[in-house]
Formats: structure tokens, C-alpha cells, sequence
């Protein structure tokens, strides 16, 4: 072996062109999977959503977009703040957050219990799998004429619509929370000497429960969707039908109010049940 | 004759056409004996110990304990797994009075000073009000023994339950355990694939076969070490040797694996 450094010079790299893995700066806010103080997260989410908010003012103002279609942001504001005035909007805002919350209640104490049967109970899991997972890839706009033969165009019809929407996915989720309680959990309920019902009740559904606050969260937005279209169909009253009524008279900033006006329903309502669940589960 | 403590019955155990002990198996384990299995992966130790617990059953013989067959888990044979050991929505306290909480014959204030008890025998009491996933891996699993202390187990039956925590806090509880199990008067069925671990904790350790398990050695190791564990045991030549003569058993067992 000869001194490899006497007939080969070393090369010693360019400290500045070496290919070394990047270093980034941990403090830069662009650190590749880096974190963000809650207060600048807050800061950055409200800053892009005003500036947007301008953009789209100066533009509508400008004249770039015809405003029959875009209307700037402080018509549409001003729209809304008429309607309250005027329309009873806050009225059929109202009704139609009692309709999504009669359904969803509805729907979950159903699914809740359902969906938890059948990750307990083979037996239930296979008869219920097969339909549940037929009906649940049906469109529910789909349903809509037929839901209409069975009940009308009254308040039920819209309740059944919004139910048919999250029901069948509810239980699915719901049966999934359930699957996922590790069995560690139930076996040493069982080493304690609880019966079926107390590891279900003491153990299992509490393993679950924050999967399932979590999955009832997110259901909940689903309910709005179905809300619209039901509110579309078949009503004299709530959000969907006063955007759908704007429509027919091109008043494109009531309809957009209309739209604002559920998107801050949602908006609040997912952060409330955010901020319940942390409270709730401390130990997560 | 005696009856024995907890016995093995001529037990097989098949999980469909997959045999996991074939030949009829038999052991017995005395009152306040500490038992290890040991045996290369797969080999079935987790399902023995499973049965005696009650949460399989055998396919053919019978476990029993204090004469009588085992049926379906009860507290009597408490388990300690080696994940998911507490429950994360209860604090280290309440997991351990969760341990109690189905036995009738205890009143309140029972439960409450046996919960301290075995809270400050464990040394978790100044832990009480922390959540597990705030403490170690190595505390959880002490909640996990002073849960099934408390609940009033005679037998306490322990799949790998160290075997996820760092070498010292491993060495820690293995003294901690050996200490407890003296003073509690405890019978324990400990898995374990560490061979020191084995040694170091056993009176007894039970070496298996490859699938379908066989017992390869039974090797009585209070006979050779004594009944005390202190730490010092481990930097001992007895130690060293019998730990190198329980890896050459284990090495044989694996078989053509090696
Ligand atoms: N419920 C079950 N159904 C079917 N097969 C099973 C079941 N439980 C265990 N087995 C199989 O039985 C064999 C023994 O498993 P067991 O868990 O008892 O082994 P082990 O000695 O504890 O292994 P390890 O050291 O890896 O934990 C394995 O082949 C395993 O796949
Ligand atoms: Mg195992």
C-alpha cells in the first residue's frame, strides 16, 4: 500500500459548493417540516386571508371582472347585513342549523351504537357490512326525487336527506373507532373481571371516544352539505333556500352572503368542537 | 402428593391446522415461584401463557390452578403487556384503582389504601396525577404491576413487559420486580427473550423448542444463585457462566436457525 495522498492529490472540497445535505436555519419560518409559535400561525392565516379579501375588492373595484359575478367583498357585506335587516336572514340561519343538528343527532344515536355493535359482533359486522357500504356510495342528490315520493316536500323529507348523508358513513367510521381499540385494553378489563358490558362501557367506548368526537366533528360539516341540496329541493325556509331564491334574481352578493353566512356557521361550530376535544382529552 | 400451585395438564394448542404445542405438555410451578419461559421467536410462549390467563384455551389437557381447572380471565391472573400496558385516559392513580374496580368485596376506602400502597411500593406515588403518556415507558409499565398488584392477582402473568425500555431502566425494574415479587408473595410467569433478564429474575427458567414447543431444559437457577437478586449478582462469575450455559440451551433450541 502506498501513500495515496503523494500520486493522487486530495481534493478538498469548496466548503461553498459541497455537496453536503443543506443545514437549514431551525428559527427560519421556511424550516422544512419546522414549527410555528401559535401566535405567528394565527398571525400568517389571518394576514393571507385579508390580503386576498383586498385583492378581490380592488379587483371587483377596478372593474377587471364583470361585479354581476363577482361582486367585491363589501357589497356582498353589505348585502348580508341587509338581509339580517330585511330578509330574516339570521331566522333562516337558524332553521337550518336545527335542521343539520336534528339530523346529525339523529343520525349519530343511531350510528353510534350501531357501528359499535358491529366491530363487537362478528355476526352483526357481516350482515350489516354488505348494505351499509352499498347505500353509502350512493349519491344523495340521487335520492332526492325518490325521497320526495316517499315524504313529500315537507320537513321530514329534508331530515331524512341529511340523515341518508351521514347515517351510513357515521356507522362505518363509528365501527372503525371501535376495530381500532387495541385488544390489550379489553383483555386486561377482562383480567379484572369486568363482564361484556363493563369492558364495553369502562374500557372499549372510552379508548374510543376521542376517534369518535373527532369523526362526528367532521360528519357534521357533511350534514351542510346535504343541507344546501336539501334546502334546494324542497323548502320555503333556511340558507339554502334564500341563496337559491338570490339566484333567480341574479343578486349574485345575497347568494354570496348566503354561502359566507354557512361558511361561518362551520367555521365556529368545527372550531368549538376543536376546542372541546382538547379540553376533553388533556391525556392525548 | 401435593397438589401443585398452577399446573400444566398434558395442554396442546392448535390455531387451525397451525400446531403450537403438539406434544401434550406438562409443567408445574410452585406458590411464589418466579418462572421464565424462554425460546426462540414464534415459539408459542406468549400462547402458554395466554391459556393460563384464560384468554385462550387449550385444545386438549387442562391448566389449573390450586387443583381446580382454569376457566375465562378473572383477577385472580393478572396480565402485564408489554404496549398498551395502562389506559391513557386514566392517571397513573386511577389506572391503578381501575385495577380494583370490579371487586365487590372491597370498600371504598379499601381500594383507596391499597391504591396508595401499591402506588408507593411501585414508586409512582409522586406520579399519582400524571396522565401515562406524560411519564416513562418505564413507569407505565410499574403502573401496569402495581394495577394488577392491587387488583389482588396471585399469579401475574408478563409477556415481554420490559422489553421495549432502555438497558437501565430495564435493570432497574428487573430488581424492583424480583424485590416485589419477594416481599408480595407473588407467583409470576414472565416471557422474556433476553437471556440475562431470564437468569437474573427467574427461580426457574423454562427453555422451549422451534414451534412445535417442547420443553428443551428446565433449569432450576435459585438453586444455583440463590433466592436474593441484588444488582451486584450480574458482574458475579456464577452469574456469567449460567447465563452462557441458559444461551447455549436457547442457541440448541433455535436449532438450524443459527
Ligand atoms: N390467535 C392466533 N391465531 C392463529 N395463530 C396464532 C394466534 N396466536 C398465535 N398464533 C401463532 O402461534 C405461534 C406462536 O405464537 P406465540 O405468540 O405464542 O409465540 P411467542 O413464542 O410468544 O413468539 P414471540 O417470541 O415472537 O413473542 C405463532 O406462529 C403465531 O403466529
Ligand atoms: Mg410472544
Amino acid at each position: 500500500m502506498t501513500d495515496i495522498s503523494e500520486t493522487a492529490p486530495v481534493t478538498v472540497p469548496d466548503p461553498r459548493t459541497a455537496a453536503t445535505a443543506p443545514r437549514p436555519d431551525p428559527s427560519s419560518i421556511w424550516a422544512f417540516r419546522g414549527t410555528l409559535s401559535r401566535r405567528a400561525q394565527i398571525g400568517i392565516g389571518v394576514g393571507t386571508s385579508v390580503g386576498l379579501l383586498l385583492i378581490w375588492e380592488a379587483v371587483a373595484r377596478i372593474g377587471l371582472v364583470n361585479t354581476t359575478f363577482l361582486p367585491s367583498p363589501s357589497t356582498v357585506l353589505s348585502s348580508m347585513l341587509m338581509m339580517v335587516q330585511k330578509q330574516n336572514l339570521l331566522q333562516h340561519a337558524g332553521i337550518s342549523t336545527l335542521r343539520v343538528w336534528v339530523a346529525f343527532i339523529l343520525a349519530a344515536v343511531m350510528a353510534i351504537p350501531i357501528g359499535i355493535l358491529m366491530s363487537s359482533y362478528r355476526v352483526v359486522g357481516a350482515a350489516l357490512e354488505p348494505i351499509i357500504d352499498f347505500i353509502r356510495y350512493l349519491p344523495v342528490p340521487a335520492l332526492v326525487p325518490l325521497s320526495i315520493i316517499w315524504f313529500g316536500v315537507g320537513e321530514s323529507t329534508k331530515l331524512y336527506l341529511l340523515w341518508l348523508g351521514t347515517f351510513f358513513q357515521l356507522v362505518l367510521l363509528v365501527a372503525d373507532d371501535m376495530r381500532r381499540v387495541p385488544h390489550e385494553y379489553i383483555e386486561i378489563a377482562h383480567t379484572l373481571g369486568a363482564n361484556t358490558r363493563q369492558t364495553l362501557r369502562d374500557v372499549a367506548f372510552r379508548a374510543m371516544l376521542p376517534g369518535l368526537v373527532d369523526n362526528l366533528r367532521i360528519t357534521l360539516g357533511w350534514c351542510w352539505t346535504y343541507l344546501i341540496i336539501a334546502e334546494i329541493v324542497a323548502a320555503d325556509s333556511g340558507i339554502g333556500f334564500v341563496i337559491w331564491t338570490a339566484r333567480r334574481y341574479m343578486k349574485t352578493p345575497e347568494v354570496m352572503a348566503g354561502v359566507v353566512v354557512i361558511g361561518v356557521i362551520g367555521l365556529v361550530t368545527d372550531q368549538l368542537l376543536r376546542a372541546l376535544h382538547r379540553r376533553a382529552f388533556r391525556y392525548l | 402428593m401435593i397438589e401443585p400451585y398452577l399446573a400444566f395438564h398434558g395442554v396442546t394448542k392448535r390455531f387451525g391446522d397451525l400446531d403450537v404445542v403438539a406434544q401434550p405438555f406438562s409443567i408445574s410451578v410452585a406458590r411464589n415461584e418466579f418462572v421464565v419461559f424462554l425460546g426462540p421467536s414464534g415459539c408459542g410462549k406468549t400462547t402458554l401463557m395466554r391459556m393460563i390467563g384464560g384468554l385462550e384455551t387449550p385444545s386438549s389437557g387442562a391448566i389449573c390452578l390450586e387443583g381446580l381447572p382454569v376457566g375465562g380471565p378473572d383477577h385472580r391472573r393478572g396480565m402485564v403487556f408489554q404496549s398498551y400496558s395502562s389506559f391513557p385516559w386514566l392517571t397513573v392513580a386511577e389506572n391503578v384503582l381501575f385495577g380494583m374496580r370490579y371487586r365487590k368485596d372491597l370498600t371504598e376506602q379499601q381500594k383507596l389504601a391499597r391504591r396508595d400502597n401499591y402506588l408507593e411500593l411501585v414508586g409512582l406515588y409522586d406520579f399519582s396525577d400524571a396522565y401515562p403518556n406524560k411519564v416513562s415507558g418505564g413507569m407505565r409499565q410499574r403502573v401496569a404491576i402495581a394495577r394488577t398488584l392491587a387488583a389482588g392477582s396471585d399469579v401475574m402473568l408478563m409477556d415481554e413487559p420490559f422489553g421495549a425500555l432502555d438497558a437501565q431502566r430495564r435493570e432497574r425494574l428487573q430488581v424492583e420486580l424480583r424485590a416485589i415479587q419477594r416481599r408480595d408473595a407473588k407467583t409470576i410467569v414472565f416471557v422474556t427473550h433476553d437471556v440475562e433478564e431470564a437468569v437474573f429474575l427467574a427461580d426457574r427458567v423454562i427453555v422451549f423448542s422451534k414451534r412445535p414447543a417442547r420443553v428443551m431444559a428446565d433449569i432450576d437457577i435459585t438453586e444455583r444463585l440463590g433466592a436474593e437478586r441484588p444488582l451486584e449478582l450480574r458482574d458475579s462469575p456464577e452469574f456469567f457462566q449460567l447465563r452462557n450455559a441458559v444461551l447455549r440451551l436457547l442457541r440448541e433450541a433455535a436449532g438450524d436457525e443459527e
